[in-house]
């Protein structure tokens, strides 16, 4: 692990550092610098947005929130907007790592890092959140679910840096978010569901159980359409199960993250008692 | 590179390499050796130190990220007069301790709750601790050990 450090002070500098195909943006690390001690990636230059006082920002846009790149788990953890207005984030952000590493990661480094089992990743994704980008050709704004390619692998192109990401208001929706993991702390699930539900509208998205966090759009529709009463709540699962393609690794086989998945939704739509109303 | 930081109360300057982590920095080039080096990749919290009031994996962070910050280690804890802090204290008292590996880090954590709430609930602890392993004690000691460091600390307010 031998790089070169650039710490600008400015976006402007920002940019010109990372027009070196060899670098890479340290943000809290927590991911990073695991990487580059196992070997995992070799950059030449880190370059540490820690001095960008503008993206440490979390601002109320009305109907949506911006998290600046530099904000940590921690601090959206303390955030009343947040507090507020997106009870999923924080459950999500809950089940991440552990405290040291919530007052270093962050949210935007997660989606960086695009890993299929991002937990705050999920959790915007449900929250239709928007990636800003800046780049040599100026600012774009990226669904997050088109962002995220494949493990590890996003639409950024050289010189480009995600400078925020702004998600929906998300508190007028019921929220769960069940991570199904080996223990509580600093575990990688094997497979993690998150739904929103308002009356007959539902957003349903998974991890760990795909090449990346999938929402199941076509399962939403039919929840919509159909309802889950009956018969049709084991069409609706089944449909949910349809978008997921998990694999076997070290964590669980692709049989058993089928199932946990099959079994949770049953848990959560199906329970005979709360009529699926047991997503609070 | 030069960095400036606050390291238990006293002001350090120092030169270091660029992709010097923070804790080698402490332990090779300071001779800190209270904190450990246990996973060296932020799972097993040996490393905890205290960075601006926040306790922070230091294998996971560079030296380059503690400049301009005010840094707590282990070895700041014990007054200039050998006067242990509550928390150490009760650690020893309360058998909290076997083969001590994880214990400077547990401490760190624990005084990082402590300094923000003085009257944590047993699930507090729980949640503050959980990115420090103990392979010895099954952990109920240590619990018993922060409260009981709590309760001293309430006490010493008053």
């Amino acid at each position: 692990m031998t790089f070169k450090l650039m710490i600008p002070n400015t976006e402007g500098e920002l940019q010109q550092e990372l027009m070196d195909d060899e670098a890479r943006i340290l943000a809290g690390g927590t991911d990073l610098m695991v990487q580059m001690r196992s070997g995992k990636v070799a950059p030449t230059r880190v370059v540490s947005i820690k001095k960008l006082e503008r993206l440490k920002e979390i601002s109320d846009l009305g109907e949506r929130i911006r998290i600046g790149a530099a904000v940590t788990y921690s601090e959206l953890q303390r955030s009343h907007i947040l507090q507020e207005k997106s009870p999923i984030l924080l459950k999500a952000i809950r089940q991440i790592g552990s405290l040291q590493i919530r007052n270093r990661g962050t949210a935007v480094g997660n989606i960086a890092n695009a890993s299929p089992a991002g937990d705050a990743v999920l959790a915007m994704v449900l929250s239709e959140a928007r990636v800003e980008i800046m780049g040599p050709k100026g600012e774009r704004h990226e669904s997050i679910e088109s962002f995220i390619i494949g493990p590890g692998r996003t639409t950024l192109s050289t010189g480009e840096y995600i400078r925020a990401v702004v998600i929906e208001k998300t508190d007028d929706w019921q929220s769960l978010f069940i991570k199904v993991g080996q223990r509580n702390a600093m575990c990688i699930s094997v497979a993690s569901i998150g739904v929103l539900r308002k009356g007959k509208e539902v957003r349903l998205a998974f991890g760990s159980v795909a090449p990346v966090v999938v929402r199941a759009h076509k399962a939403e529709r039919f929840f919509t359409r159909e309802g889950i009463d009956g018969t049709k709540l084991g069409e609706f699962v089944e449909r949910c199960v349809e978008s997921i393609s998990p694999i076997d690794d070290v964590r669980a086989s692709s049989w058993y993250r089928r199932q946990v998945v099959r079994g949770e939704l049953m848990k959560i739509f199906g329970h005979p008692d709360v009529g699926g109303t047991d997503v609070t | 590179m030069r960095i400036n930081f606050r390291l238990n109360g006293e002001t350090i300057t120092t030169e270091i390499e660029d992709s010097m982590r923070a804790l080698d920095l402490l332990r090779e080039d300071l001779g800190l050796t209270g904190t450990k080096e246990g996973c060296g990749e932020g799972e097993c919290g040996a490393c905890t130190i205290i960075v601006d009031g926040n306790a922070v994996n230091s294998c996971l962070m560079l030296a380059a990220e503690l400049d301009g910050t005010s840094v707590e280690t282990i070895e700041g804890l014990t007054g200039s007069d050998g006067k242990m802090h509550p928390v150490q204290r009760s650690f020893i008292d309360k058998g909290a301790v076997q083969c001590g590996f994880c214990i400077p880090g547990m401490i760190m954590s624990a005084k990082s709750l402590l300094d923000k709430n003085d009257s944590p609930s047993k699930e507090e602890i729980e949640a503050a601790l959980e990115g420090n392993l103990c392979r010895c004690t099954g952990y109920v000691r240590i619990i018993e050990a922060v409260e009981d460091a709590a309760s001293i600390i309430r006490e010493d307010r008053k």
